[in-house]
């Protein structure tokens, strides 16, 4: 069930990718001023559940996010999401908790999610891209001590956190008491804030989502998985729905001969026997391996 | 190691300039065990198409040319009186042979087109009191010229269902006629022979029933041939450069046999090409072949200036492969 739930979301998040290409059309405007990913931990704890926050905010005042692709969570357990849509005096924030729980340890690297919308700005379509998140997946409560660290070390550690958030807070009170002492200033006239617009970032490559699309395949290697990320392929190199395999190879970003192979072997996995299936996978996994090689 | 269809194929390539349309038809008809019917006009190869195939085969070749006159005993067969011996002896006709060639076959009257369609569906024949079985492989390439309709009989629909496939046959490229100019007229023909044997294309037509048809493809075949029956939505441009409503075009759409034509033809085309599994190009590759004589389009057809063809594409595309 977990590892259904794990592959649910990565397949989405690669089936929305794709799809949101070439569809321009139904792009919200929007003026994005912030678009984040964070998470409530850097060092989430083996089988603890923590939380990934995507926040966007947006000047405009809406009722509904379109296009908005959350990351692969291919080494993660989708244990809920949750989404909330707020509106505020400056615009409107969207705020996506996705509640995970990692059952490794060792490093995550967890691509940026994305926003397909048109610039209110300029009125250009844009991709607007996330910060990508790497997180250091750590051993139970128990392991440091279980890992020989001594529980001296242990104690220190937990007294200089101590330290640390006693000066924090300290700092907050001294900032809040000389701003409420200073005299109000006089109220100055309307004027428009200039907000910075979030950093539009070069749109995903032909690589990225074949690197997406071997860590769908490897994760899941059943027929389901194999025509979901052949139909994310296809439109990937141009493709539209409905076509076939004769179709695609014409396109210009099917030219190479290694993409060529990738969509060759992904039509085998999608439509080849059960018995074969064994054989199919492995070998799309392969031609993707030697495009990404 | 067996031979496989890519070199009968190949071979036949070797002999016959471009119409790679009508060799692959014969191929595919052969993996089938069905019949095809070319419409074109005289002089594109047919009859090459078929010789070589059967040398190919180390087969047997006949060309049955229909005329008005001609009679069913001309075709299968008929029993003669034998005065030495004071009884009747059998005489097989020229449908006893692997590939059969009917030339023109709208030239003949009924009755003798009804003969040749029951002995195909059949695969035998019965002359007197004797029933008599056809080789196996048994093919017959039905032509039918386009140019020159006087004194034909039109193919009544039931019996035009009766062929796997009917194919477009059409004038070379430049390119092709110039190399069909340097093969035959200036160098003397290689004729083909033993490429494979009648127990090599029984091989492959088991091969070819053992591919595999995924569901998707499946409903994907439905859906093409439900499409012919309910055209709603679909359009094409009429001669007028007007898009016009193709299901107004069509008075009946293809019946179920066109179903399965489609999935043996995917089959097969898939064997072709070495593989075990057929794909939805197949699917789309042999369709207009597997649809074009199933379709009854009306008299709209004609008076809106609207090619069959590009009605038949028009219906393909509108159905998504999966």
């Amino acid at each position: 069930m977990a590892r259904f739930l794990t592959v649910a979301l990565t397949l989405a998040a690669l089936s929305c990718a794709a799809a949101g290409i070439g569809r321009a059309q139904t792009l919200q405007r929007l003026t994005v001023t912030t678009f984040v990913l964070g998470a409530d931990t850097s060092r989430p704890q083996i089988e603890v559940p923590f939380h990934l926050v995507v926040t966007l905010n947006v000047r405009e005042r809406i009722s509904a996010v379109e296009n908005l692709e959350l990351p692969i969570l291919a080494e993660l357990e989708l244990l809920g999401d949750e989404r909330r849509l707020e509106a505020r005096p400056s615009g409107t924030q969207y705020r996506e908790t996705i509640t995970v729980v990692a059952h490794h340890t060792g490093s995550i690297s967890i691509a940026p999610a994305t926003l397909q919308a048109i610039d209110a700005r300029d009125g250009r379509a844009k991709q607007y891209f996330t910060n990508p998140l790497t997180l250091q997946v750590v051993g139970g409560s128990l392991e440091p001590l279980q890992a020989g660290e001594s529980f001296a070390g242990a104690a220190l550690d937990l007294a200089r956190r101590a330290l640390l958030w006693g000066l924090g807070i300290a700092c907050v009170a001294a900032v809040l008491i000389l701003a409420l002492r200073r005299r109000a200033p006089p109220v100055p006239p309307p004027a428009v804030v200039a907000v910075a617009p979030a950093r539009p970032v070069v749109a995903r490559t032909l690589r990225d989502e074949l690197g997406d699309a071997l860590s769908v395949l490897r994760a899941d290697p059943t027929r389901a998985t194999a025509v979901t990320v052949r139909a994310a392929v296809w439109r990937t190199v141009g493709g539209s729905e409905g076509e076939t395999l004769a179709d695609v190879l014409h396109r210009p970003a099917a030219a190479d001969p290694r993409v060529r192979d990738v969509l060759r072997a992904l039509e085998r996995a999608a439509f080849t026997y059960d018995a074969d299936l064994a054989a199919a996978v492995p070998a799309a996994c392969a031609a993707l391996e030697r495009y990404l090689a | 190691m067996s031979v496989r269809p890519a070199t009968l194929t190949a071979a036949l390539e070797r002999t016959i300039v471009g119409q790679r349309g009508v060799l692959d038809a014969l191929l595919l008809a052969l993996l089938c065990n069905g019949h095809v019917l070319l419409e074109g006009p005289p002089g594109l190869a047919k009859t090459l198409a078929c010789r070589a195939l059967a040398a190919a085969l180390d087969g047997e070749f006949k060309r049955i040319q229909f005329t008005p006159d001609l009679l069913p005993s001309d075709i299968v067969g008929t029993r003669v009186f034998d005065q030495r011996e004071s009884a009747f002896a059998t005489v097989l006709g020229p449908i006893f042979a692997n590939v059969v060639l009917a030339d023109e076959i709208n030239r003949a009257p009924a009755k003798v087109q009804s003969a040749l369609l029951e002995s195909m569906q059949e695969r035998q024949v019965t002359i007197g009191p004797q029933t008599h079985p056809l080789p196996d492989p048994f093919v017959v390439m039905a032509t039918m010229n386009p140019l020159d309709s006087e004194g034909t009989y039109a193919l009544p629909v039931a019996q035009m269902d009766r062929f796997l496939m009917k194919v477009n046959v059409g004038y070379p490229s430049r390119a092709e006629e110039l190399e069909i100019l340097e093969r035959f007229a200036m160098n003397e023909r290689r004729p083909l022979h033993g490429v494979a044997t009648l127990a090599d294309v029984r091989a492959w037509r088991e091969e070819a029933r053992a591919v595999h048809v995924d569901e998707k493809l499946k409903r994907y075949i439905v859906d093409l041939v439900a499409s012919t029956r309910e055209a709603g939505g679909v359009r094409v441009p009429a001669g007028n450069g007007e898009a016009v409503s193709v299901a107004s075009l069509i008075d009946y759409g293809a019946s179920p046999r066109a179903t399965l034509a489609l999935a043996y033809l995917a089959r097969a085309r898939a064997l072709l090409e070495d593989r075990d599994f057929a794909l939805p190009d197949d699917v789309r590759a042999v369709a207009p072949h597997a649809l074009r004589h199933r379709i009854g389009f009306n008299y709209r057809l004609t008076t809106q200036g609207v090619a069959a063809d590009a009605a038949i594409d028009a219906l393909i595309a509108s159905v998504p492969a999966p």
